[in-house]
């Protein structure tokens, strides 16, 4: 069976990630290769899936690793070399120490390696210090600033951007982001163009820009840079789009199961897999496997179409093989044959994905997100809300409406607010305090306190589009069935022609603004000054690249509309897409969920 | 011809010829090596000489204290000072791979020198033991030491860089008898194990000593007693002077290769291998070179004491006048030189003498070599490249310059290359310099290693100009010229000197301001490193140094400027460990990252500090919540067993959390939610006494009244009910949702009649569809009161007509599509649905 990896093919990137992937891979096994001998190493499970999508696991067992997920439990093994690979936070600290406490306790001497991701940070040190661990460490660091998923897509793999910067006041990431392009300019050359819009957009590009000034992209010796423009968006710019469902294929995936590092996991059953029941098994899903290349953006209404329509075309072949006799046809048909396999996982996936599309309830559910972003019918989205409430529904997904409600009113009613809020704890706990206080900081749900412009940006940038031809596309706006999400909206503007002409519309949308033009060696110019060139001339065939940076995370919708945008005629540009985390408004709003208790 | 003079001075040795220049007429004046201890290192290092206290000398008219020179190959004085230090003679001392002068004296400790003749700080000692028992020999390797006691215990230090003695395997020597004749160090790093060898005779055989392993080899295998011993530099070959005169080299395994006899039975003075090839033996006035067999030697007669030093291709030989340098001669010089040669390289060389005095016959010889000419330009060019004398280097690059013109399939930048590399030779080779590098050795050595070198010996404006020349990074240099000059210029005025500095600075791009800023700051010139450090550009060098000089306020400001989240917690621990709590708080308070970061910090670990800083700034609200989250930690605690009276200080933390909340305005909403909740935790407290069920503490206040109707209790449930005033639609969903999970049908069917539901009939349906009971679904059905709703609770039943029905009275067309499509196993249902939307889409038409 011709088995797609969970390693993306990255072959036909418009950017060299294949060098940068293989850059990590040397990187990490240089650090395996430092500690000599058979060694454990010990993962951050958050960060094992970056890994899965860097390296094989079995390239790890040849330099001796015994692998185990890091977690509170003391550790068991025999080895007595321990490399930790972890990410810069508290509670990992805390881990660790509680281990090597453990093993001082039973007599253990080991040899402690602490490798840092992507790199060393006084604050862990200092934990490591107060835990009177820190002498016995080795440490060092694994500077894995991002992780290509796909031919398209990066991911920093940051995940609470926006809950630290917005409630915590944490810009730790914002850091880590300009290093991550900075490094990629590394590889590209310095790109020459940088807009933003959004908090943490606007300071990634100063940071940026200090960056250049500290250690200097040489482009001399790259020629043209190839990306030639940075659009830095931030989430909190546009908190409608993630909370609506999306309708692509690959959105409704990951609304449903939840798509993890390129990868879904399912019962076995349900992929058709002749395994015993009940067992799971993922799947890979990247544009590695041709079928699922051409399927993940379209609506999923239509993708049910597609996968009819190659069924049948399968089948009248099959018929048709009986009849021939020559070679060469027999050799097509084997070939037909060969994407069998993928061609029954994807109808197994849609099957069973339809069985969630299909119940009242999400409809209910679509038909609510709908009225809430057309924004003409108030009091029937608080009632909805509020009768959710009454009837337990998940919180999650109560407060993903409730979020989108409160976005487009710019907040609720002081008596409505405080009502709400009420139920909530009523139903849910007064432990979730936590979480409204957090909403509240981050500006999810608050208190209105101004009219809101929501209907005039909806209707300056057009996002609800009536009549779309899901089949036939001709507007980002078959994404979600009717709406357009805003931030793509954005984006294609802040392509084509730069923020200056819809200055009045950005200053609707919270943060502010700034374009900057860079030359190498050159101290950049500040942002008042404007200067437009058309920046589609790149002579040697090749499409000029935009790279759109997204703090706080992009739906796998939005990326489905942006490459909708790039295959559009009289599209200049290739879109390369990076994100501090692939999200969903689900793991958005568990982002903001905190629990006193 | 000239030819014949170069080769007239090689020694044949068996079938190699040898040869022994002289590099310099020593520039010093009354040095006799016999009187003095010598230490000279390798590569064309440093010269250390001190006057040797183990023998008796007459001292004329110097003074009786002994001083330490240090001189530059060629005998030029590069330092001095005087020796007094305390600790018994001066055993041993030798020269480190980064010219340090290591001198070891009878107690043990270890006494460091630079170049510059500056007694570096610390001392270090061998240890008690040998401080007990008196060092007698040491011998050196590369980085480090091995010393012999009195006692015949043997003391290592692995590496200069980090002095850490440890006592290696003990040999179990008991009387001074028994102390070994002679000893041998392998250099660790040809050792696999990594640890270092060391090689004693002993009685009639060797003994191998490794850090915890001692290895006798029988008198038998090896014919000793062996009185010297020395081992070649890959550690691979041994040669044994024996106590017969025999001088055997053997291979690890000590199986002899050839054995010498030499006439002397006296060992010799000093023993060294020249490379690999051959041994060279010292005594009184002779020198013997031996090897590769038993066949021949060759002798050298000096009147003068000499002194060996190995080097990776041959020995350099000093002596109180001149220093000459012992080589195999090349192949390449052998085959242009050797009399009677009629190679193409000596046809070449030949060529260019004719073809200078105008002769016709270079072209003669030309043609005789047509073919051959790159092998004798190449070979020329090689042969310019191992000579010392400049004239003759040059003479046989134009003589291969000579040959290229000719021919034209030769990489032209040899020769360019060569003239470089010989550039840079003869410009260290200068007497001044002193440094008679050989080409093979430079290639070993590196460049970047001979300019470290040159700049450890401060001459900054060569090693500058050879990195240029060869293109490689200039930073070090600057660099280090910067350091030195402000350790130099202690006289000058901060604001000139920083001039003078940035004017070199400059030059190079990327160099790290912050680290000439350390210096100056190290050099105690605060005000210089704080003007320094303002042109670092880089945060992260700027940041830390700014802290240790003292500038914490704008240490944090630059650290919040960059962005450097990781700089900015760097400040903050540096001043709030400086700062009383007060003073930090007032500083953090101002800079909302700074405070941000902190508060992120104390969060995770100082929680008591960070309800200090909050009541110090008059945050309440925060001080509140810390207090509510306190609340459930003692929830969660398992010494509070639920029900128990630990439930008391809960409470009351979250009566106090209310409190606070109540300060504010802006905080009425959670200071209500507190009161609410500690209330609720009290109810829920005497539910679970009244039930003794330990199942309500922690549960919200609509699973609480849930759970009382699942439980029956009515009246509880009422009493929740009304005391946190719940609203009659949310008590309608709870108690219909609670009466379905027990499926207490009679019930729910006697709740739906007590009053009209406010929120409708919908939650019985919904109730009784989850529940799987259509039957009981049906009596609410009818009364829902929107067609559409009773449409689609009708077609949830499966009851395709009657939803046809309320969906047509609807009037909804997209209703129909989707009941339709829920229907699509049923034709008969289907075709009920398609009739009534073509009713419905023509009624539609205006």
């Amino acid at each position: 069976m011709a088995k797609v990896s969970q390693i993306p093919n990255l072959d036909n990137s418009p950017l060299n990630l294949r060098s940068l992937r293989e850059q990590s891979q040397r990187e990490l096994v240089n650090i395996l290769k430092n500690v000599r001998g058979k060694k454990c190493l010990v993962i951050d499970p958050k960060l094992s899936g970056s890994l899965s999508l860097i390296i094989q696991t079995s390239v790890l067992m040849e330099y001796g690793v015994e692998l185990r997920h890091l977690s509170a439990d003391p550790l068991e093994t025999d080895i007595s070399k321990i490399v930790y690979l972890v990410r810069s936070q508290f509670e990992l600290m805390k881990f660790i120490s509680s281990q090597v406490h453990n093993d001082i306790s039973k007599g253990l001497q080991r040899e402690y390696h602490v490798y840092f991701v992507p790199r060393r940070e006084v604050v862990c040190e200092k934990v490591l210090e107060e835990e009177k661990v820190h002498h016995l460490m080795t440490i060092g660091e694994y500077p894995l600033y991002m992780v290509p998923f796909d031919e398209d897509v990066i991911s920093f793999e940051l995940d609470c951007v926006n809950k630290e910067f917005q409630v915590d006041g944490d810009t730790s990431s914002l850091w880590h982001i300009a290093k991550a392009i900075h490094k990629l300019e590394s590889f590209s050359g310095l790109i020459p163009n940088v807009r933003a819009k959004g908090r943490c957009s606007v300071r990634v590009a100063d940071i940026l820009t200090r960056m250049q000034t500290e250690e200097p992209v040489n482009s001399h010796d790259m020629g043209i840079p190839e990306i030639n423009t940075v659009i830095l968006l931030d989430r909190e710019v546009d908190m409608v789009t993630p909370m609506c469902s999306q309708l692509t294929y690959e959105g409704l995936i990951d609304e449903f199961f939840h798509i993890n590092n390129g990868s879904v996991e399912l019962d076995a059953s349900i992929l058709g897999a002749q395994q015993q029941e009940g067992k799971k098994m993922k799947h890979p899903l990247n544009s590695s496997d041709k079928l699922f290349k051409e399927t993940r953006d379209l609506n999923f209404e239509v993708v049910v179409q597609v996968l009819r329509q190659k069924a049948t075309s399968m089948k009248e072949d099959y018929a048709e093989m009986t009849s021939t006799q020559s070679v060469s046809e027999l050799k097509d048909f084997v070939k037909k044959l060969n994407s069998l396999p993928e061609m029954t996982r994807h109808i197994n996936l849609a099957q069973h994905l339809t069985t969630f599309t299909s119940k009242q309830s999400f409809l209910a559910r679509l038909n609510m997100e709908h009225t809430i972003v057309e924004a003409e019918s108030y009091d029937i989205c608080f009632e909805h809300i509020e009768e959710l409430i009454h009837k337990q529904e998940p919180l999650i997904s109560v407060l993903r409406l409730l979020i989108l409600f409160s976005v487009t009113n710019s907040g609720l009613p002081k008596k409505h607010f405080d009502y709400l809020r009420r139920e909530l704890l009523h139903s849910y706990g007064f432990e979730h305090i936590a979480t409204l206080n957090n909403l509240e900081k981050a500006g999810l749900l608050r208190k209105q306190e101004s009219k809101s412009n929501w209907l005039t940006i909806k209707r300056a940038l057009q996002l609800v589009v009536e009549d779309t031809d899901t089949a036939n596309p001709n507007d980002i706006s078959y994404v979600f069935s009717g709406y357009a999400p805003l931030s793509i909206r954005l984006v294609h503007h802040a392509i084509r022609s730069g923020w200056r002409p819809m200055e009045e519309i950005l200053r609707l949308l919270p943060g502010p603004h700034s374009e900057t033009k860079r030359v190498s060696d050159v101290i950049s110019l500040p942002s008042s000054t404007y200067r437009y060139e058309s920046i589609n001339d790149v002579a040697d065939g090749r499409r000029s690249l935009v790279l759109v940076v997204f703090i706080g995370g992009v739906t796998f919708a939005e990326i489905a509309a942006l490459r909708f945008l790039s295959a559009q005629e009289g599209m200049a540009y290739d879109v390369m897409v990076a994100t501090t985390k692939m999200i969903s408004g689900n793991s958005l709003t568990e982002s903001y969920v905190e629990k006193l208790g | 011809m000239a030819n014949v003079s170069v080769a007239a001075e090689w020694q044949l040795l068996i079938n190699r010829y040898y040869r022994k220049p002289e590099i310099y007429q020593m520039r010093w004046k009354h040095i006799d090596l016999s009187r003095n201890k010598i230490a000279c290192a390798p590569f064309g290092g440093p010269i250390a000489v001190i006057r040797d206290d183990s023998k008796i000398v007459q001292l004329y008219s110097e003074s009786a204290l002994r001083k330490l020179r240090i001189f530059n190959s060629a005998g030029v004085l590069l330092s001095e000072t005087v020796w007094k230090h305390p600790g018994g003679r001066l055993i041993g001392m030798s020269w480190t791979e980064d010219q340090t002068l290591i001198c070891i004296v009878q107690d043990g400790t270890i006494y460091r020198y630079n170049i510059h003749g500056e007694c570096l700080d610390p001392n270090y000692s061998m240890g008690k033991e040998c401080f007990e028992q008196n060092v007698i020999e040491c011998v050196f390797w590369a980085n480090g030491v091995v010393c012999l006691t009195e006692a015949g215990k043997l003391f290592c230090v692995m590496d200069f860089k980090e002095i850490k003695s440890f006592k290696l395997g003990d040999v179990g020597i008991e009387a001074e008898e028994e102390l070994p004749h002679c000893m041998a160090v392998i250099d660790p790093q040809y050792i696999a194990s990594g640890n270092v060898r060391v090689l004693l005779g002993i009685g009639e055989g060797i003994v191998i000593v490794d850090e915890d392993e001692v290895t006798h080899i029988e008198g038998e295998k090896v014919q000793g007693p062996v009185q010297k011993i020395s081992v070649t530099r890959d550690g691979n070959w041994l040669a044994c002077f024996m106590h017969d005169g025999r001088l055997v080299v053997m291979n690890m395994n000590f199986e002899a290769l050839f054995q010498y006899q030499c006439e002397s039975a006296l060992p010799p003075e000093q023993m060294v291998w020249c490379a690999m090839d051959s041994v060279l033996l010292y005594w009184d006035d002779m020198l013997l070179l031996v090897g590769p067999s038993s066949e021949d030697s060759v002798r050298y007669i000096y009147d003068e004491p000499v002194f060996l030093i190995a080097e990776c291709d041959g020995v350099r030989i000093l002596s109180n006048t001149s220093m000459e340098f012992l080589q195999m001669v090349p192949d390449s010089t052998v085959s242009i030189f050797k009399i009677g040669s009629t190679s193409p390289a000596s046809l070449l060389f030949d060529a260019l003498d004719h073809f200078d005095r105008r002769s016709a016959k270079a072209d003669e010889n030309l043609r005789l070599i047509k073919s051959a000419l790159p092998e004798a330009v190449e070979a020329c060019i090689d042969a310019a490249g191992h000579e010392f004398d400049a004239s003759r280097q040059q003479t046989l690059l134009r003589a291969a310059s000579y040959g290229q013109a000719f021919s034209s399939n030769f990489e032209r930048e040899r020769i360019q290359e060569m003239s470089k590399t010989l550039r840079v030779l003869n410009a260290v080779r200068n007497p001044e310099i002193g440094i008679p590098l050989s080409i093979q050795q430079y290639k070993t050595l590196t460049a970047p290693v001979l300019i470290a070198r040159l700049i450890n010996a401060h001459q900054h404006l060569l090693s500058l100009r050879i990195s240029e020349y060869l293109g490689m990074n200039q930073e070090v240099v600057i660099m280090h010229w910067a350091c030195a000059k402000i350790t130099a210029s202690s006289a000058f005025q901060d604001a000139a000197l920083l001039e003078i500095l940035l004017d070199k600075l400059r030059l190079c791009k990327g160099i790290s301001y912050a680290a000439v800023a350390a210096h100056a700051d190290k050099s105690g010139r605060r005000k210089l490193a704080a003007m320094l450090v303002e042109h670092e550009p880089r945060s992260s060098k700027q940041v830390p140094l700014l802290l240790s000089i003292g500038e914490e306020d704008t240490a944090l400001m630059k650290a919040i400027e960059s962005g450097d989240t990781d700089l900015v917690y760097l400040v903050l621990f540096h001043i709030w460990q400086k700062r009383p709590a007060l003073e930090f708080f007032g500083t953090i308070q101002a800079r909302p990252l700074a405070r941000d970061m902190f508060i992120t910090y104390a969060r995770c670990y100082k929680h008591e500090f960070l309800k200090d800083f909050f009541l110090s700034t008059g945050q309440l609200q925060e001080v509140a919540f810390l207090l509510w989250k306190e609340s459930w930690e003692r929830g969660r605690n398992p010494m509070a067993s639920k029900g128990s009276p630990l439930h008391g200080p809960r409470i009351k933390l979250i009566e106090k959390s209310h409190n606070l909340f109540a300060e504010t305005k802006e905080n009425t909403f959670e200071s209500k939610a507190a009161e609410e909740h500690a209330k609720l935790l009290r109810i829920q407290h005497e539910l679970e006494v009244a039930t003794k069920q330990a199942i309500f503490v922690d549960s919200s206040i609509s699973d609480t009244i849930r759970t009382c109707i699942v439980l029956g209790n009515d009246k509880f449930a009422s009493k929740v009910k009304t005391e946190f005033k719940v609203s009659e639609k949310r008590w309608y969903w709870l108690k219909v949702f609670a009466l379905a999970t027990v499926r207490n049908w009679d019930a729910l069917e006697k709740f739906s009649r007590e009053k009209r539901p406010p929120v409708g009939y919908r939650p019985f349906v919904e109730a009784c569809i989850e529940a799987d009971e259509k039957g009981e679904a049906l009596k609410y059905i009818p009364k829902l009161a929107d067609p559409g709703e009773r449409a689609e609770a009708y077609a949830r039943v499966g009851m395709a007509k009657e939803a046809a029905d309320a969906a047509s009275q609807a009037k909804d067309g997209e209703l129909l599509g989707r009941l339709r499509m829920s229907f699509a196993q049923n034709t008969a249902a289907s075709s009920l649905f398609d009739t009534l939307r073509d009713r419905l889409s023509f009624q539609g038409v205006p």
